[in-house]
């Protein structure tokens, strides 16, 4: 299947060094991809050096797939091959801090956590918090466009990026956008890579505008009887002048889960509201009573996560999947987009198709921005992948209908033999195909990783 | 080529009233607000995405090139039908056809100008925000066109932050729905790559859009300074506070001179510089913020720092800002804008050399710009009947541009390549970067039927070759 790797090995090892090319299979099986062992890894460790690692792999005919935290390699579909995994690890460091700016330009290997620490030492701050956040890297985080609950204020990282330096199929260098918030010189060629995981190229560099530090920050829970409560106060919110930061709608499993990290006791069946605020004093302060009038208002149990508290509850609350017993080889992660209005909708079928499974499914919903978020845990008491495969297309189903998509984050490979992981490609697809073919014409990039095959 | 044959497909499609095609329509449509000049050989008036694809189909079936047309206020050539072929007017496409508040969106025809949405979202409590300053006469499918900033960009985004979706007539005649009211469609961000495409991808045909509440309060400071380097000194103290102001615009003495002139707003004559600020969000903070601002504003040498009242003394302020472009008019028959974009600390270092590239070409160049955003827009007067000045306005533009992107910046912050900049795409891009773009082209138009000879310093056989 593999391309001739016996000779691309010597070509990339005279390119990066041998101590960080390996076909070793102990550490090629680390690195499989959807049980996809690749040939070999590759760590080039400059900019240059994947330009050359690409060009090289190209003139073989080698597979490429990027990898840069691996946080997100379980999204999409199984890969149709994988000769070579370029690790983009060692492309970690800060090109340029330009904190008068509010601009800071990495290495795509860089992780978001360690980007945060350092524009953190200036007072700022990427308003960006994916799944897995410390270690998620700014390469992986755009070719994915991965999101967590503060898109509600602050989008995605395509709302934050202002240019990158891309590497081609074929090794040569792109550059696209720049380091200013304004730029329409020529197309916008930041949106053509970004969440295009890595088919049309190598993200190499990214530059990200960047805000002041919010003065202060806050959150807190609130917990209702009825999700019909919960997402009356959701559209409360939403109509009102208030501002926060994220409104997460949690699903009485996910409150199970969380009760401990939030030291509250949530009665059995309760569905939590939580919020996180940040800005001035001022303004968290009034926001604060706000939220917990409209709260009780709308017959909610409310519980403030203040101060020392903030930052470690609202980690659990983010990171709430990291909490189920099941690891994560044994779960179908799925992410349902849907326009605002219908996010209780969702939520509510996403855990009744858990309680028709026999799954105690964990969905959690960015309720502000249309994105619910599904965990099922395949125990033994699993059932068969076709049952499976089939009741979440009849989820899916359900949100295509209102416009919308499922895909899956993450599930078992028999699970994604059966089921695409994005669904059926939308209108446009023939475009897409297209820019894949300019790009990528021998198809080197992730291939069948993304949608409708490409 | 054979325009009796074009005119007859074409009123098949729209009907016989609208098809424009006589000598005097065709002058009408052969010019925007720059420098060139290039008749249609018809203009169709289209009135749905139907009209549009069958508009679109015809040009494919006769190879001839088509240019969708908003309002023509790019100020970069984009709408020119520089190749000939016809000019798909989109300003009857301009309704409203929903403000969907649950959702936070709208959706709306291309043809509707930007301001019309703005002034149906206000009763409601709702706005959209990117606000071009020509907001009166550009469309929103002109604004996707270019991916308009405006002066609340700075907090808010561009246009491109706020387009969710849309449906296209692709250059082949096909009609796709891109995005929609749901995020994150599976499948490269076409949506993303489209906006800012200055019509050269197909043609928007509806849009979707996000609304955003109207803010609970908002406050308008004007700080007025004896120089241009404590204006810009202040707009980076005020973002090293931390704060973020909705709005950070500056005016020089020149525009203001023009401003008062025409629209009598009470800006002080002989002042270098004026700042105007603009916070909103939350009332809470908003006295203390613009206390904050005051003070520092003065601390960089404002002689005087006054805040709005009330909404009658925004208005004023605003008109002054957004009146700037027209002013400038009154002095002198032309000017050419300059829409180069900095980081926002160089702005100094680069409005001292564009006053000295203005002395160097004997040139007068008044300067408005988002302060915010390092995007200047340096006015560069003349008269278009003196082909000597024309000419050295064009070499001082060049130069302007040079020094934007030798700072780090870049040759177009909001107003688009068109025919104006393709040779500046040299000063940003490699001949790599310009070929991906050239793909991109290509894998929407192959033919390069759809609004061609615009953005690409390269030959027509090279984007219409397979």
């Amino acid at each position: 299947m593999h391309a001739d790797l016996g000779g691309l090995q010597g070509r990339l090892e005279n390119i990066v060094g041998a101590e960080y090319v390996s076909a070793d299979p102990e550490v090629t099986a680390r690195f499989a991809v959807d049980g996809v062992k690749p040939g070999l890894t590759v760590r080039p460790g400059t900019q240059d050096e994947v330009s050359k690692v690409a060009a090289t792999c190209s003139a073989a005919g080698a597979t490429m797939i990027p990898w840069g935290g691996g946080t997100a390699m379980g999204l999409g579909n199984r890969p149709s091959s994988a000769d070579a995994v370029v690790q983009l690890d060692r492309l970690d460091r800060i090109v340029e801090f330009d904190a008068a700016n509010l601009c800071v330009t990495v290495e795509a290997g860089m992780r978001l956590g360690a980007l945060q620490e350092t524009v953190a030492e200036k007072k700022e701050l990427l308003p960006i918090d994916p799944p897995a956040d410390s270690k998620v890297t700014m390469g992986g985080l755009v070719a994915t466009n991965q999101s967590g609950p503060g898109r509600l204020l602050y989008g995605t990282v395509r709302d934050w990026l202002l240019g990158m330096r891309v590497v081609l199929p074929d090794g040569q260098r792109i550059r696209c956008g720049g380091r200013v918030i304004k730029n329409v010189s020529g197309y916008d060629m930041n949106k053509l890579f970004i969440r295009s995981l890595g088919t049309l190229g190598i993200l190499t560099e990214v530059t990200v505008k960047l805000l002041p530090l919010p003065v202060k920050r806050t959150a807190m829970v609130s917990l209702f009887p009825e999700l019909s409560q919960a997402t009356a106060a959701v559209g409360k919110v939403l109509e009102s002048f208030l501002l926060p930061e994220a409104l997460d709608v949690l699903n009485p499993e996910a409150m199970t889960l969380l009760a401990p990290s939030l030291e509250l006791t949530a009665p059995a069946g309760s569905w939590g509201l939580a919020v996180s605020l940040a800005g001035s004093r001022e303004t968290v302060d009034r926001q604060e009573r706000d939220f917990a009038a409209l709260f009780r208002d709308g017959g909610g149990v409310v519980t403030p996560l203040q101060d020392g508290r903030t930052v470690p509850a609202w980690d659990a609350i983010r990171n709430v999947f990291d909490l189920l017993p099941a690891p994560p080889a044994q779960r179908v992660l799925c992410k349902i987009a849907v326009s605002i209005s219908r996010t209780g909708e969702m939520l509510a079928a996403a855990g009744a198709l858990g309680e028709r499974l026999g799954l105690s499914a964990t969905v959690v919903a960015h309720a502000g921005s249309g994105v619910v978020w599904a965990a099922f845990p395949l125990g033994r008491t699993a059932p068969p992948e076709a049952l499976l495969a089939e009741a979440l297309e009849g989820l899916r189903a359900k949100a295509v209908a209102t416009g919308g998509s499922l895909v899956l984050q993450a599930a078992p490979a028999n699970l994604k033999a059966r089921m695409d992981a994005w669904g059926k490609p939308g209108e446009g697809f023939d475009v897409m195909r297209r820019l894949k073919a300019e790009f990528d014409p021998r198809g080197l990039c992730n291939p069948g990783r993304f949608v409708g095959g490409i | 080529m054979a325009q009796k044959a074009l005119v007859e497909e074409l009123r098949k499609i729209v009907g016989e009233k609208n098809v424009l095609h006589s000598d005097v329509d065709m002058q009408l449509y052969q010019y925007d607000a720059c420098l060139q000049e290039r008749r249609p050989d018809a203009v169709a008036f289209v009135h749905s995405t139907e009209e549009v694809a069958g508009v679109v189909k015809v040009c494919n079936k006769l190879g001839v090139p088509f240019v969708p047309r908003g309002g023509g206020t790019n100020l970069s050539g984009g709408t020119i039908p520089i190749k000939g072929g016809v000019v798909v007017e989109m300003i009857r496409m301009n309704r409203i056809l929903e403000v969907d508040r649950a959702n936070l969106r709208a959706r709306v025809q291309p043809g509707l100008f930007n301001l019309e949405l703005g002034t149906a979202l206000a009763p409601l409590g709702y706005q959209y925000l990117p606000d071009p300053a020509s907001q009166k006469a550009a469309t929103l499918g002109g604004n996707v066109a270019e991916n308009s900033g405006g002066p609340h960009c700075f907090k808010y985004g561009v246009t491109t932050n706020h387009v969710l979706g849309m449906t296209v007539v692709l250059p082949d005649g096909q009609v796709a729905t891109i995005g929609g009211k749901a995020p994150d469609t599976p499948g490269y961000d076409l949506t993303g790559v489209f906006v800012g495409s200055e019509g050269t991808l197909g043609i928007c045909t509806e849009v979707v859009v996000r609304i955003m509440r109207l803010t609970e309060g908002v406050k308008t400071l004007l700080a007025i300074y004896d120089s241009i380097e404590e204006g810009s000194e202040s707009v980076s103290a005020i973002v090293a506070a931390g704060m973020v102001p909705a709005t950070l615009e500056m005016m020089d003495q020149l525009v203001i001179q023009a401003v008062e002139a025409s629209i009598h707003c009470g800006l002080p004559l002989d002042c270098a510089t004026v700042l105007i600020i603009e916070v909103d969000g939350l009332k809470d903070d908003l006295e203390a913020q613009t206390q904050a601002i005051v003070d520092l504003c003065k601390a960089h040498g404002a002689r005087e720092v006054r805040v709005a009242k009330d909404d009658a003394e925004r208005a004023m302020l605003w008109a002054g800002r957004r009146g700037a472009f027209g002013a400038v008019a009154r002095l002198a028959p032309s000017y050419l804008v300059c829409d180069g974009t900095v980081p926002r600390t160089a702005l100094p270092q680069v409005l001292r050399k564009v006053a000295e590239v203005g002395k160097k070409y004997d040139l007068r160049i008044p300067n408005v710009f988002h302060a915010g955003d390092g995007n200047l827009h340096p006015l560069i007067l003349f008269d278009w009947r003196d082909a000597e000045q024309k000419a050295r306005v064009m070499k001082a533009g060049m130069e302007i541009l040079e020094l934007c992107v030798e700072l780090g910046g870049t040759i177009s912050g909001e107003h688009g390549v068109g025919l104006e900049k393709i040779d500046a795409m040299r000063l940003v891009f490699t001949e790599a970067d310009i070929h991906s773009q050239v793909r991109v082209k290509k894998a929407f138009d192959p033919r390069d039927l759809a609004n061609p000879g615009k953005m690409f310093p390269v030959p027509a056989e090279v984007l219409s070759a397979r």
